[in-house]
């Protein structure tokens, strides 16, 4: 085995080798796609503890796959090795909950949004479910620093007293500890992070799913820049499991809402 | 295995991953330093030129970026040669950049040992009818090696843990499946520590038989 690696022949390799020449000879044989994950990042894409690769991306992925009725390996990359790998062809797309940011757009191109990026507030629970800038003036509100949410409080709840944590932790631990009145941040983080805790047990969502505008344009599935039969053809399978309602089947397989 | 969430063999299979990784890129490194050496003591001025610019421009870049050269720029160089895409295996990837690190450091190592063995040895050699060869392979090389040993060793260490940037381009080594199993329990510090106990066991099992080569290197010629 690490002979043959050695020399650069891997199982997978000679499989590729034999695959590629079997597709040259029948141009109309199935397609065949590499799709890069991220594989740490629970519950979205991570590995089991047999190595399987596992969660919300990966199906998702498969699901795309089904529909391009194309045979496809979904492959676990480190995350900043991800759009160099892209762009260097060991892989066709990034199926990995990936921001679509105006940054990211000058090196691939994104697909038709595939995940919305929900923020949330979170309150002791009983508390009341107005969240608008005029309810919440002169509360105390926690966010983390530097983040979409901590943008959109500024610009919009200029009554209400923001106060800015290093990291999402430190402002849960300040609510729990009564020194704000609201946290905002991400839905979904909370939901598989902070919720789960002992500590929130005297705490819920309130208001509103928020998002678009200020809170983000969020997550889309990435292609080389300029691979235009790729992109429509991922935007057509993101259509198909939309409609016939693969996608919302598999979401409620992690989820108890929906991400889109 | 318990305190690891089941995640344990997945950690070992890193760690084979680790060593294989490690072996492949010390033989082939090896190469390249022999290589490297030969060319910095070399008589020609072009040899000298490509041996010294090799060492010099190895180790001052940071390996990442030795890594990232190879694995992505690889491929994209090949493509536009062949004219069609072509893969480059993870591992071949490592071992390629792995081993021009280590072969830089390892030609300083030897050019630095060979230089430290006196001319008159050398000469003394020759006197006694031996040809450069032969002066070479039994009386400057064994007195190089001796004293290239400690630091050569050194550096085999530090491959050994250098084997953990090649986690960047996928390969399964052992620092990704910690942070693999981290990613899925939510233990990073467990899986962390999990690791950094076997990268103690491998480096200390490297440093037992590195004392061993040396005890017996030292040994009095002819004993």
């Amino acid at each position: 085995m690490s002979f043959k690696r050695t020399f650069g022949l891997s199982r997978r390799t000679i499989c590729l080798l034999f695959a590629t020449s079997l597709s040259c000879g029948a141009a109309f044989a199935q397609a065949s796609y590499r799709i890069a994950t991220e594989g740490t990042y629970p519950p979205w894409s991570f590995k089991d503890a047999q190595g399987a690769l596992q969660g919300w991306d990966v199906d998702i992925a498969q699901a795309l796959c089904e529909k391009m009725k194309a045979k496809c390996e979904v492959v676990a990359q480190d995350w900043d090795g991800i759009i160099p790998g892209l762009m260097a062809r060991k892989y066709d797309m990034i199926v990995a909950s990936m921001a679509i940011t105006e940054q990211r757009r000058q090196r691939v191109d994104f697909s038709d949004k595939y995940k919305e990026t929900v923020s949330r507030f979170v309150a002791k629970k009983g508390t009341p479910e107005d969240v608008s800038p005029a309810a919440l003036k002169g509360k105390a509100i926690g966010v983390q620093r530097g983040s979409i949410q901590a943008n959109y409080l500024s610009q919009n709840y200029k009554g209400s007293d923001i106060k800015f944590y290093d990291t999402p932790q430190a402002a849960e631990l300040d609510l729990v500890a009564g020194r704000v009145d609201y946290i905002l941040g991400n839905m979904v983080t909370y939901f598989v992070g902070f919720m789960k805790t002992p500590d929130a047990k005297n705490f819920a969502f309130v208001g509103p799913e928020l998002k678009g505008g200020l809170l983000g344009d969020g997550n889309g599935i990435a292609v080389r820049k300029g691979d235009a039969d790729m992109l429509s053809k991922v935007n057509a399978a993101l259509a198909a499991i939309r409609a016939d309602g693969t996608y919302d089947r598999i979401t409620a397989k992690y989820f108890p809402f929906k991400l889109m | 295995m318990d305190l690891l969430h089941g995640f344990g063999g997945q950690l070992l299979l890193g760690a084979v991953s680790t060593v294989e990784l490690a072996a492949a890129s010390l033989v082939v490194g090896t190469l390249f330093g022999a290589l490297g050496c030969w060319m910095q003591l070399s008589g020609s001025r072009v040899m000298r030129g490509i041996g010294y610019l090799y060492a010099a421009v190895i180790r001052g870049v940071p390996d990442l970026l030795v890594v990232f050269a190879i694995y992505f720029g690889g491929s994209l160089t090949l493509a536009s040669l062949t004219g069609r895409y072509v893969e480059i295996n993870t591992f071949v990837a490592g071992v390629v950049a792995l081993a021009l690190s280590f072969g830089a450091y390892a030609a300083e190592i030897a050019r630095g040992a060979l230089l430290s063995v006196p001319q008159s040895q050398r000469e003394a050699a020759r006197s006694l009818g031996l040809n450069r060869a032969q002066a070479l392979w039994t009386v400057v090389l064994p007195q190089a090696a001796r004293i290239a040993l400690a630091p050569f060793g050194n550096q085999s260490i530090v491959l050994l843990k250098q084997t953990s940037i090649v986690s960047i381009v996928g390969a399964d080594e052992l620092m990704r499946k910690a942070a693999e199993a981290s990613g899925a329990t939510r233990e990073p510090f467990t899986m962390y520590l999990a690791a950094a106990c076997i990268y103690l066991v491998l480096t200390g099992l490297a440093t037992l038989c590195l004392e061993w080569s040396e005890r017996r290197a030292s040994r009095a010629f002819g004993s």
